[in-house]
């Protein structure tokens, strides 16, 4: 995989989620992120750092990039959702417009 | 973690179909009449084309909904994500007592329970908690009462309400709101006990844009108090019996005014008269008023007048000159009015107008000429008058025309011809007997065709043939008794269709449900009157998307299509026999 087809995350304990772009791109807050120029330092990096998702829920959001490019190729199986996860997860969704 | 609200604040007060009976796609076959109000848009384009992936939040909402249970409380959540996990719920009818306790102090903004079941007075202790939060409550149709107001006497920031069809408030009710001075949309639609007294209430709300008081029948006397509000856009009074020229009289000061309803009121010439210093008024819905071609005097003063329904009123062609004043209209119905087509030359210049409804006038061809030139005009209702085949000529320049029906008319299959350059059109009405394949035949340049109607006309098999060029159509009524299953088989390429009404061509077998099980789009299919039997509902069993199915007089009881509709047609909500 070259680096520049992938993109880092990194949680709020510092975990490092290395991903498809692609995948990545899936949350419009990210695209916006990656796609404008000059106006993010995480453009030229590659790297997006979240303080406030903790790592449980950034590899949540992962689970679901991947699915959610699995659904849009038409395997449209479930994406289960741990009901402990589902309030922090769905804080984080809403900020990563997801 | 912040991120912005991008949801969008529904409006709780459905905005009035203004252009009602004006636009009148459906105006005549009462068949289908009713879609009209049954199902939104939205629901006529769900599932058109690829499924898109759910989003997170969605799905997580969704979550939230199977284990509501499991919640105590909301309040710890940023409220946009809580307005979001409310409106779900509203939607899937998944809240009750204890789920609503879960949202108490959550600062929601928008309550939407219109029709909410199993509303009652008792819940308005947590819609009170959302204090200043709350900007807008809807709960129409609920048995909300007096005494459950009063909990929104602290929401001080409340800007819509909605009270519609709520019969336990009264002029009790209206004195718990009357401190609620951010309010701009008030709204009481078919309120038995509201009366004048009541309706001082109202002068405290100086921000009131839009006041709906629509068919509530005590009002009389009582909008004088709304002499002070000087931000009044739109007052809706129609269809209360009560109002009369004195009560016109109470809004003559009110300049910022732009919509005004007054249908089927006891308002005649001289309560119209008070209008005339309303500079802004764009709309005025006068219908079935007893106000006759003298109210024109005042309506000339009024430059800004855009729609103006004068419908069922009792107009005749003495006075009727005024109207060539009306130089700003773009939306007249003069429908169901002793005026013949002679009057029509006072018309002629009023070339803004995008839509004329001539219903039931008695406009004959020589009238027509006078339309010729109304090149603007995208609409035009000519249903139940005298306009024949060589009055259609007239109509042959108007190349914006989208909508026009010729129901009842004596136009026949030669007269079609005029309308072939008319590539415009999207929905046409030939509801009439003396139509025939004919005349379909002449038409086939219309490719852009949504709509076409031809309830009455004589359609036979061959005719069918002519269908084929119309890809687009939504919606198509043949009903003449002509077709067999062999026409029938020319519909089931027209994929585009959601309604279907091939009822009353009583050699219609269960062969025809097989030609159109390909109709995947149907929303609403009536084969009534045939020999459809219920061996033939298997091949309905593609129609996910069917709301409506009517197959009365067939061999089809109601146990057959309940089968269906648990098996295969869950969105399948209303059908006959029943």
């Amino acid at each position: 995989m070259k680096k520049e087809d992938t993109v880092k995350l990194i949680s709020a304990e510092g975990f490092e989620f290395v991903i498809d772009k692609k995948a990545a791109m899936v949350s419009q807050t990210i695209r916006n992120m990656l796609t404008s120029p000059g106006s993010f330092a995480e453009t030229e990096h590659g790297e997006v750092t979240f303080p406030e998702i903790s790592t449980t829920i950034l590899e949540k959001i992962c689970q679901y990039f991947y699915w959610s490019l699995q659904y849009a190729s038409g395997k449209e199986t479930e994406f289960h959702i741990e009901p402990e996860l589902t309030l922090e997860l769905m804080m984080a969704a809403n900020y990563l417009h997801t | 973690m912040g991120g912005a609200c991008s949801r969008k604040r529904d409006q709780p007060v459905n905005e009035d179909n203004l252009n009602r009976g004006v636009s009148g796609r459906y105006t005549k076959s009462g068949s289908s009449k009713w879609l009209g109000t049954s199902f939104s848009r939205s629901s006529m384009d769900a599932s058109q084309g690829k499924r898109s992936c759910p989003s997170l939040m969605d799905l997580c909402i969704y979550k939230i909904r199977q284990d509501i249970n499991k919640y105590s409380t909301f309040s710890m959540l940023p409220r946009d994500i809580s307005q979001q996990i409310f409106d779900d719920l509203v939607c899937s009818q998944c809240l009750t007592d204890s789920v609503l306790e879960a949202f108490r102090d959550c600062a929601l903004q928008d309550l939407n329970l219109g029709e909410y079941p199993g509303f009652s007075d008792n819940w308005m202790d947590v819609v009170s908690s959302q204090g200043s939060s709350l900007l807008s409550v809807d709960l129409s149709g609920s048995d909300v009462s007096d005494s459950g107001l009063i909990y929104l006497k602290d929401c001080k920031n409340l800007q819509a309400l909605n009270f519609n069809y709520c019969d336990q408030i009264s002029d009790k009710g209206l004195e718990q709101i009357n401190g609620l001075s951010n309010l701009t949309t008030l709204s009481f639609k078919r309120n038995n006990l509201i009366t004048a007294q009541g309706m001082s209430s109202l002068s405290g709300l100086i921000n009131l844009v839009k006041l709906d008081l629509e068919r509530c029948p005590r009002i009389h006397g009582g909008l004088v108090h709304l002499k002070g509000l000087s931000k009044l856009e739109s007052v809706n009074v129609n269809c209360c019996n009560c109002i009369t020229d004195a009560d016109i009289r109470a809004l003559s000061g009110l300049t910022s005014l732009k919509s005004l309803q007054i249908a089927s009121s006891k308002v005649t010439d001289n309560g119209v008269a008070f209008l005339r210093d309303l500079k802004n008024l764009t709309l005025l819905n006068m219908e079935g008023c007893p106000v006759t071609a003298a109210c024109l005097d005042s309506l000339t003063a009024l430059g800004a007048l855009l729609y103006l329904n004068l419908s069922r009123c009792n107009l005749t062609d003495d006075g009727c000159d005024k109207f060539s004043k009306l130089q700003s209209l773009k939306v007249l119905n003069l429908g169901f009015n002793e005026i013949s087509g002679a009057m029509l030359v006072h018309i002629k210049g009023l070339t803004n107008l995008e839509s004329l409804n001539l219903d039931s006038c008695r406009i004959n061809d020589e009238g027509m000429v006078h339309l010729a030139g109304l090149s603007r005009l995208k609409c035009l209702e000519l249903s139940d008058t005298e306009v024949g085949s060589s009055g259609l000529r007239h109509l042959s320049g108007l190349h914006n025309l989208e909508s026009l029906n010729l129901s009842f008319t004596v136009v026949t299959d030669a007269g079609l011809r005029k309308l072939s350059g008319l590539t415009s059109l999207k929905s046409l009405n030939l509801d009439a007997r003396q139509i025939t394949d004919a005349g379909l035949a002449a038409l086939t340049n219309l490719t852009g065709l949504m709509h076409l109607d031809l309830f009455g006309a004589r359609i036979t098999d061959s005719g069918t043939n002519y269908l084929r060029s119309f890809k687009n159509l939504r919606s198509l009524e043949i009903c003449g008794g002509g077709l067999t299953d062999a026409g029938v088989k020319n519909i089931k390429d027209l994929t585009s269709l959601t309604l279907l009404n091939l009822s009353q061509n009583n050699h219609l077998t269960d062969r025809s449900l097989e030609w159109i099980s390909g109709l995947i789009q149907l929303v609403s299919l009536n084969v009534s009157n045939s020999r459809v039997t219920s061996a033939g509902l298997q091949h309905l069993k593609s129609l996910k998307n069917l709301k409506s199915l009517t197959l009365e007089s067939c061999k089809v009881t109601a146990n057959d299509i309940k089968k269906l509709q648990s098996s295969d047609l869950p969105n399948l909500v209303s059908f006959r026999p029943e």
